[in-house]
């Protein structure tokens, strides 16, 4: 049985405008201890994925068709309740912007003692800030700033204190949004360097969300490109990274600099994402694809199986 | 440390605010037209009559004069005597002050209570019917008319059904009754203070309220909330915990300068209550041209509104831990 077991889920949104679908008929399996990445442009729907697994979409938000099977048991059918007591415990999240994921007015220490005592309700409070000091050591905080407030600390330990609490109740998965965009390189290397050995230490699942191929390289054994809300490849990191199948991922591979890599002129990718309210019917990428045929834009397009868990889904490949 | 010195800072400045006041009610009374007089004396007094009472008054005196005695007088706590009342004017205020602090603190710390508590509610229930009530409710009561909701209070409440009294703050008979206790009194005086305070209330609790309202649901778009409700803590613990002390803050400095300005009592309020207040007296004095009485009561509001500015301004320092001086 997987850890958590994503199975075709479609997610949208009702607006002023009509229903938005965000997200549509996206798979994959994280395993225990694996790190998945989801890598695409803002808007293609990974971080709405995120919240639909944390049970956290905007009263607007709704999961549609599918399946999310944590440990084998379906979280979309729980009730409120059930789903506020595996929160945390069994799944945490590393959120974006963790420069403001931090209650201003109360003190670090309280905040991530909190989750624990929220879930071990039997527990003393001095108990549970002597497991915050704990995990302050883990991720590298040192023990007297545990009273201090949020805004007394630097970014990066901003976003050591949010790691600490993502880990505080010791999840099987932690899903974490863009943990590192709002770093500079030398403490996003650190902290990712970090975040690396405590899922070793602890063997948890994590599933990567990001912008930035690179990092989600750095950081998963496996990728999923999203594109205008749907799965457009997925495959181990390498095969991937290295010898990409869909037009999308190839163009965003090419609008990323490389340092060790030849020297190349970074390609822009031209036109823009399609409107998620009316989606064209054929392949979404079509209108921007520099290999579309004709057909592309009215053909659905197809799961193209390449061998060794590596697939795109792409009518002509 | 840091915030003893940031006090001294402040009331240094609030010094030289407050002589700036000083000196320019001086001149405004100086400069508005009427005598004071001409309002205390019969008409037929004879010019001499008139001149020895201007002489007795100090009014005959250069305005240079009149300011360095008004200066010496204010430095050694004499505000003079009243010219309508003759009585100190240190002796009137005192004997009007706590009747105005008890009416309108009482009134501002309960609609600031209710309006928290209710605009918490109303920005929980957003769009809901909860939420319309609330604020249609708000929205109505806050901007009806004092006076008239004042009028209509004491037609409906004191006239049609006799419930409370009509006017004023204590009653005779108890009052000059030996055997009434502290009790007594103290009862005799809040059964007079219902119309008044509901009438405050009901006109300031919907601020306080639509105040709250936005502020939590600004709040409640933060990542911080959105962290809360991941930790699977309970919606309660939320709204309660991480919402309403970060959305209450800007209420705090609402509720600080209305505390401050409380002390000129509401002119209106206190005149239809007939609530022997300095807020009565204010009006009574500027219209008398009694400059002593509006002088010392006017510098009480500056002081009052003056000091609670740096009041809330510590305040904030405890309320929210970002803020450092």
């Amino acid at each position: 049985m997987p850890l958590l077991e994503v199975d075709n889920i479609s997610i949208g949104y009702h607006t002023r405008n009509g229903y938005l679908k965000a997200v549509e008929g996206v798979s994959f399996v994280l395993e225990e201890g694996q790190s998945l990445g989801l890598v695409g442009e803002s808007g293609c729907g990974k971080t709405t994925i995120g919240m639909a697994l944390m049970g956290l979409l905007p009263p607007n938000g709704s999961v549609s068709t599918g399946r999310i099977l944590l440990e084998g048991k379906n979280i979309l059918v729980m009730s409120d309740e059930e789903k506020r007591r595996i929160r945390w415990r069994k799944m945490a999240m590393i959120f974006q912007a963790a420069m403001n994921a931090l209650n201003p007015v109360q003190r670090v220490g309280n905040q991530i003692a909190e989750a624990i005592l929220v879930h071990n309700p039997s527990l003393e409070k001095e108990a549970a800030l002597s497991q915050v000091e704990g995990l302050f050591d883990l991720v590298g905080i040192p023990r007297e700033r545990l009273t201090d407030y949020p805004h007394q600390y630097s970014g990066g330990m901003k976003q050591r204190a949010v790691i600490a609490m993502a880990l505080a109740c010791h999840p099987k998965v932690i899903i974490a949004d863009e943990p590192t965009t709002a770093l500079d390189v030398i403490v996003q290397d650190q902290i990712l360097e970090e975040v690396r050995a405590l899922q070793r230490e602890f063997n948890i699942g994590i599933i990567f969300i990001s912008h930035d191929i690179s990092i989600v390289a750095d950081m998963c054994h496996e990728i999923g490109v999203m594109y205008a809300g749907q799965l457009v490849e997925f495959g181990p990191w390498r095969t991937v990274f290295e010898s990409p199948a869909h037009p999308y991922t190839k163009a965003l591979l090419s609008s990323f600099p490389t340092l060790t890599g030849k020297k190349s002129d970074l390609v822009p990718i031209p036109g823009e994402t399609p409107n998620l309210i009316n989606p064209p019917a054929g392949c979404r990428f079509c209108d921007r694809c520099p290999e579309a045929q004709a057909f592309c834009k009215t053909t659905p397009s197809q799961w193209v199986d390449i061998g060794s868990g590596h697939k795109a889904l792409c009518c002509r490949s | 440390m840091e915030l003893r010195k940031y006090i001294g800072r402040r009331l240094v400045q609030v010094v030289i605010i407050f002589f700036v006041i000083l000196t320019v009610l001086f001149l405004l009374f100086r400069l508005a037209p009427g005598d004071p007089v001409s309002r205390m004396v019969d008409p037929d007094m004879t010019p001499e009559d008139a001149h020895r009472l201007k002489v007795e008054l100090g009014l005959d005196k250069p305005l240079g004069i009149q300011y360095l005695v008004y200066l010496k007088n204010f430095f050694t706590g004499h505000f003079g005597y009243s010219f309508h009342y003759g009585e100190p004017v240190v002796n009137i205020i005192w004997s009007r002050l706590p009747n105005t602090v008890l009416l309108f603190t009482t009134s501002i710390i309960l609609s600031a209570l209710v309006g928290v508590f209710l605009g918490k509610i109303a920005s929980w229930h957003k769009g809901k019917k909860t939420d319309s009530i609330l604020t249609i409710g708000a929205l109505v009561t806050h901007t009806l008319f004092l006076p008239w909701l004042a009028l209509i209070m004491i037609w409906l409440f004191s006239y049609k059904f006799g419930w409370f009294p009509i006017t004023g703050m204590i009653s005779e008979d108890v009052w000059l009754d030996p055997d009434s206790g502290f009790i007594a009194k103290s009862l005799d005086v809040m059964y007079h203070m219902v119309l008044p305070l509901s009438t405050l209330f009901l006109i300031h609790f919907g601020a306080y309220l639509l105040i709250m309202r936005s502020s939590m649901l600004e709040t409640l778009k933060e990542d911080y909330i959105l962290t809360a409700r991941a930790k699977g803590l309970e919606e309660k613990v939320i709204r309660d915990h991480h919402a309403a002390p970060n959305a209450a803050l800007p209420v705090v400095t609402s509720v600080g300068l209305s505390l401050a300005f409380s002390i000129n009592g509401g002119a209106l309020t206190e005149t239809v209550f007939t609530w022997p207040g300095i807020g009565r007296e204010l009006v009574f004095s500027v219209s008398q041209n009694d400059y002593p009485l509006a002088q010392a009561s006017f510098l009480l509001i500056a002081a009052v509104v003056l000091v609670s500015n740096v009041v809330v301004d510590v305040l904030y320092a405890y309320l929210d831990p970002r803020i450092r001086y």
